[in-house]
């Protein structure tokens, strides 16, 4: 782990030199908080599905990110993958939250795994299989975590499309003997 | 119990918060070599309520509702990260004292929640008398939280771009009172936990997570800095009051010079964790500002507000268990969001279990597993064991190897 | 007399619960013992929405208690769902699934409210028991 103090500027700067042109939409974002309004800092951008790998493997030659989690969208045509990282950790209030989304789309929900980079990664990525339908190469363990047996596969709980838990619900209150 | 040679048995270990009767579905499968574990297969329990899924139908306000209810420890910190997310994605700016307010309810809370753990390991180790003796102390925290929120656990004192009850000056006295309270039984509760030679044998050296295996698994909060990792999101990161504070992040080495990573590190740790918690609310009583406690007091304004939000926010605090995160995307067509994700800290800290378990006698599972506070229901998980030979340990059996294990070595 | 209790991973109840029996309530001077197995207890105190892996599992622990018994629901969630009352992963209240004598709402219930509910099952049993 380096002790060198990252700015925003240059993480980007650091990913969009090697990968230029697969790299979009950044958007780096500073809240102030507080009486003394120190600021907290956001970079979202897109990363491509085809070099996500590579990007992440370039990231942690800079320095070792500590993976937060990675949440999903269902976008229609689209499922959306946002992996929240953050490096910078151990400097006193200099820490950056870096999210790093990818596209998928629904005709071929595939994504390569980074849990040989981040073994971390293991749990989030095998909620997204569940949660959301997408297939991730070369991961050790594809079991379930969250959702239980019963229901089937097939019935993702996150898409708001017709594979969605809608059938499966009811009103508690409503139920008669 | 019976044990062959090779050995891939299967235990399912209950693991507490608590008592006896408690359960946690965890399930360990275990591979046995003589007393000690030689490989460890995580399975999670079943709690999967479909809470982010029931959030996708109400409005941000009945969220943090909903939100509070995905755990009964660390029932403000979900709320308070979700307040931080939609405060991220509506640009909402919260004004100052409730900034300070916020800190000083995430304190009182961590003291709790550490003061509930502390009981915990003491009952896993065998000494019921800490436990009672911790939750007494406890139960004055509650006491103040009743007289602050209005409740003892299910606060509901979060509201998005602020907080909901101001702490008026008569209520300072009261506050300072209990503070010294604490700081008597802070060393009352240290000489216990430190100074006792059967703690120390019990817990030195059991379940080490290296600072390697710390980093790579991504582990948070009070398991992770016990290991020597500086993680810590009130240091790093500027929200609420924290970046106004005297703030650093603290580790075992403050106390005793060296860092192990074993379950003695983590009861260090969440001690000294105590002792800023104190020292934290007194600085903010003495630095707090005057001014509002939210920052749109009618709340069909705020509502209106967020419906017309098109805008995706992160928001992360740091539980008593670790690091909390929550994404929220409001598409600016309905009130309700778009997609929200909650991950609690324990999600993080199960994959380290492996590496702690490993070489471990069985009648050190409770204590390891204990040391890592987790919470169950926060991590809603899921368990299938399949496999091989099956035979069951239930709680009281694994409960009654560890507490022999203290009466042995106690002689 | 003895309670057996079985968590449907309801944090919050299962907390008030244990500080009930911590010195500051001390619901053991009434004589009141929490014991981990459904065989040596008279009253079954459950807490928390019941999810669906847990249904056989929740009767198969009713049916090992000895006669006479009690059962106490303990919080809103296994009344009537409270803010899970919609979840796809819940089966319905718990007194569909089992008798249900004392309900006792909260969200959590304060551990004085546990204990009056406890004390009304036990004289519930005493009745019965007065009556045979």
């Amino acid at each position: 782990m380096t002790k060198k103090k990252l700015t925003p500027e240059e993480v980007v700067k650091y990913l969009k030199d090697e990968f230029k042109t697969k790299i979009k939409d950044v958007k780096i974002v500073k809240r102030k908080s507080g009486s003394k309004k120190n600021e907290s800092k956001y970079i979202w951008m897109k990363v491509d599905k085809s070099v996500f790998k590579q990007a992440i493997k370039h990231l942690c030659k800079l320095q070792f990110p500590h993976l937060a989690v990675a949440s999903g969208n269902d976008l229609d045509k689209t499922i959306e993958l946002i992996y929240h990282f953050t490096l910078n950790y151990d400097q006193r209030l200099d820490e950056i939250v870096l999210n790093i989304s990818v596209e998928l789309p629904k005709s071929d929900p595939t994504i390569d795994t980074i849990s040989d980079i981040i073994p971390g990664a293991l749990i989030t990525e095998r909620e997204k299989m569940e949660m959301l339908g997408v297939k991730i190469d070369g991961i050790p363990d594809d079991r379930r975590v969250f959702v239980p047996e019963d229901i089937p596969v097939g019935v993702y709980p996150w898409r708001k499309d017709k594979t969605g838990p809608d059938k499966f619900y009811k009103n508690l209150h409503e139920v008669k003997k | 119990m019976n044990q062959k040679a090779t050995t891939k048995t299967t235990y399912h270990i209950p693991i507490g918060p608590i008592h006896p009767a408690l359960k946690e579905p965890v399930y360990f499968e275990f591979e046995l070599a003589g007393e000690r574990i030689v490989d460890v297969n995580v399975k999670l329990g079943h709690v999967h309520r479909g809470i982010e899924w029931a959030g996708m139908r109400r409005n941000p306000i009945q969220v943090l509702y909903l939100a509070e209810r995905i755990c009964g420890i660390c029932s403000y910190c979900h709320p308070a990260a979700f307040a931080l997310a939609v405060e991220a994605a509506a640009d909402i700016q919260v004004p100052e004292r409730a900034e300070y307010l916020r800190v000083i309810q995430g304190e009182l809370e961590r003291i709790c929640s550490h003061m509930l753990w502390a009981g915990v390991a003491a009952h896993e180790i065998g000494f019921d008398t800490v436990l009672y003796l911790t939750w007494q102390i406890r139960e004055r925290a509650l006491d103040l939280t009743e007289y602050l929120t209005g409740n003892r656990v299910t606060k509901a004192i979060m509201m998005i771009g602020g907080i909901r009850r101001d702490i008026t000056n008569d209520m300072l006295p009261r506050i300072k009172k209990d503070m010294l309270y604490f700081k008597d039984n802070f060393e009352k509760l240290r000489h216990v936990f430190l100074d006792d030679k059967t703690v120390k044998m019990r817990s030195q050296g059991a379940g080490i997570l290296t600072k390697d295996d710390a980093i790579k698994l991504c582990a948070v909060g009070p398991t992770t800095r016990a290991s020597g990792v500086k993680k810590d999101v009130r240091v790093g990161e500027s929200y609420f009051a924290y970046g106004d504070l005297d703030m650093k992040c603290i580790t075992p080495k403050d106390l005793t010079g060296t860092v192990n990573g074993d379950v003695y590190d983590r009861i260090i740790q969440r001690l000294l964790e105590v002792k800023q918690a104190i020292e934290l609310i007194e600085e903010c009583i003495d630095k707090m500002p005057s001014g509002d406690i939210v920052a749109e007091p009618k709340i069909p304004k705020l509502l209106s507000q967020l419906k017309k939000t098109n805008g995706e926010g992160v928001g992360r605090h740091e539980a008593p268990r670790g690091e909390v995160i929550h994404y929220v995307k409001l598409d600016g067509k309905s009130e309700c969001p778009y997609t929200w994700k909650v991950r609690a800290p324990t999600y993080n800290n199960i994959l380290p279990w492996i590496p702690m378990l490993m070489g471990e006698q069985i009648a050190d599972i409770p204590i390891v597993a204990a040391s890592t506070d987790p919470c169950m229901s926060c991590t809603n998980r899921v368990a299938v064991v399949s496999s091989g030979r099956k035979y069951e340990l239930t709680k009281e059996q694994l409960h009654n190897l560890s507490i022999e294990k203290t009466r042995r070595l106690m002689k | 007399m003895g309670i057996p209790l079985q968590l449907w991973f309801m944090q919050w109840c299962d907390i008030e619960i244990i500080a009930a029996l911590c010195p500051r309530y001390d619901v053991e001077r009434f004589g009141i013992r929490l014991v981990g197995s459904p065989r040596h207890a008279d009253v079954l105190l459950v807490t928390g929405p019941v999810t669906r892996q847990m249904v056989d599992k929740v009767k198969r622990i009713y049916e090992q208690m000895p006669d006479p018994k009690a059962v106490i629901c303990v919080g809103n969630c296994g009344n009537t769902g409270d803010v899970f009352y919609e979840s796809y992963n819940l089966v319905g209240p718990i007194n569909n699934i089992l008798p249900v004598d004392v309900h006792v709402i909260g969200c959590p219930p304060r551990p004085e409210a546990i204990i009056n509910a406890v004390a009304k099952a036990w004289v519930k049993l005493e009745t019965l028991e007065a009556k045979k």
